[in-house]
């Protein structure tokens, strides 16, 4: 039986009137790769920032390794201590949509700076762990350059390189690839590739249909609030049960 | 002619006393006028507003005439003329710098802070290294026009009798019933806010990323 990394039960959020979440459990297995597909505003990226602590879920539980974020009682999600929920916030890594660089560091020090203030890692540590990913990335020579000075494919992959740099036991992805062209995106793409590849835990947000198809373990239809159908990702992509899944998948075959 | 311009230095540093003592209070005080006007209690947050909408809704000039001369109506005795200029100096310009704090630290991205906290660092570290650093490059542009108005401002501490170098040139003036030693006062001034406006952009070019 293989660990389980997140275990999410009967998740609600609603910001004021507006119900983003209606009832969300699901669960990730160790190594696995977890892609959540689904129509604007369905509440899928709200789900992700519930996960690494960007929103505050309003009901239900959520455990990491094990250990709880918050736990349902009475009808309220109840959050642990603050430390806690740091410690819980450095095992889960977070990629954005819009790459969210620092400006005026440097790609290194983009890399650098949480590695040294946050996990305490020396300069030469920090810089070696930079070095070795930053090379995995091939842009070791953009190393001295402010993120301004970067493409967009360029942007998203340091910024990816300074979230596994704190070497996070689940990477979440919050649609890495919807700002940028397809050449980009395919750059992109072949590093989260490579990462699956290294059994890294990971759950992606993302419209790029053959990508979730052929980079997941699991696959998660997410519609106004609610995982409407979820499965292999053969199964999700291939044959869906749902009439809406359906749907939206064929909306991208034009 | 010497000893005119002699006269003009020395009124120029109190200018620059004024100047000064402005820009060390008020740029400071500008902070806790925005964190005041952004503060989640209302109580607070409608008082700030009030000030800033008095401090610039009225004359300056206005200003200084109320910070000498009101506390005689009220307590029988005026502060010092030099004491009442710099308090009427420091209230305004906290109002103007606190309103381009504030527009500074609401243009920034809220994308900034959620990277910054997903990795970890503290509420303090990401305001002194993520926060501030971005946002005093991008108010520096409209904090230089406000320091290049303030040196022109100075001119209007005289109506309080306070002897700088706008008040020393015309009182020069009218004893030798010429307007030259005014004009040469606004070569004083130029050739003040000239430094000025070097010193901005040396801090600009320091912080272009």
């Amino acid at each position: 039986m293989s660990e389980l990394m997140i275990k999410a039960e009967n998740i609600k959020k609603s910001f004021g009137t507006n119900e983003v979440l209606k009832d969300i459990s699901f669960s990730l297995e160790k190594g696995k790769v977890l892609s959540i597909i689904g129509p604007s505003g369905s509440g899928k990226s709200t789900l992700l920032r519930i996960i690494t602590q960007l929103e505050t879920a309003d009901d239900g539980s959520l455990f990491v390794e094990g250990d709880p974020l918050f736990q349902a009682q009475d009808g309220k999600a109840v959050y642990v201590s603050q430390k806690a929920m740091h410690s819980i916030m450095l095992k889960t890594g977070l990629v954005f949509q819009s790459f969210n660089l620092f400006p005026h560091f440097t790609v290194m020090r983009n890399i650098t700076e949480a590695q040294r203030a946050v996990l305490s890692r020396s300069k030469e540590e920090a810089e070696d762990r930079a070095i070795q990913v930053l090379k995995e990335m091939n842009l070791l020579d953009k190393a001295d350059a402010f993120p301004s000075s970067l493409s967009g494919g360029q942007k998203q992959r340091v910024s990816i390189a300074r979230a596994l740099v704190m070497d996070p036991r689940i990477l979440f992805f919050d649609e890495p690839t919807s700002a940028l062209d397809p050449e980009l995106t395919r750059q992109v793409l072949s590093v989260i590739k490579g990462l699956a590849e290294r059994d890294m835990t990971m759950v992606v947000v993302t419209h790029e249909m053959n990508f979730a198809k052929s980079i997941s373990d699991w696959s998660i239809f997410m519609e106004n609030g609610y995982i409407v159908e979820e499965g292999e990702p053969e199964v999700l992509f291939g044959n869906p049960k749902e009439e809406r899944t359906k749907a939206f998948i064929n909306s991208f075959r034009e | 002619m010497m000893k005119l311009i002699g006269q003009l230095l020395s009124g120029s540093v109190i200018s620059l006393e004024v100047f000064f003592l402005t820009l060390i209070m008020a740029l400071p005080l500008g902070f806790l006028v925005a964190m005041g006007r952004m503060s989640k209690i209302k109580v607070v947050r409608v008082l700030v507003d009030t000030y800033i909408q008095i401090m610039r809704g009225t004359p300056l000039l206005l200003q200084l005439l109320f910070f000498y001369f009101a506390p005689y109506y009220i307590f029988n005795s005026s502060l010092p003329r030099f004491a009442s200029a710099i308090l009427a100096f420091v209230l305004n310009y906290a109002a103007y710098f606190g309103e381009i704090y504030r527009s500074g630290l609401q243009a920034l991205d809220n994308g900034q802070r959620e990277a910054a906290k997903v990795l970890g660092f503290s509420k303090r570290y990401t305001f002194f290294h993520i926060v501030l650093p971005q946002v005093v490059k991008n108010v520096l542009p409209s904090v230089g026009n406000e320091v290049i108005t303030l040196v022109k401002d100075t001119a209007l501490a005289s109506t309080i009798g306070v002897i700088e170098l706008f008040r020393i040139a015309q009182t020069a003036s009218s004893r030798q019933f010429s307007t030259m030693p005014i004009f040469i006062a606004g070569v004083f001034y130029f050739i003040m806010n000239y430094l000025v406006s070097r010193v901005f952009d040396l801090l600009e070019s320091r912080m272009q990323y």
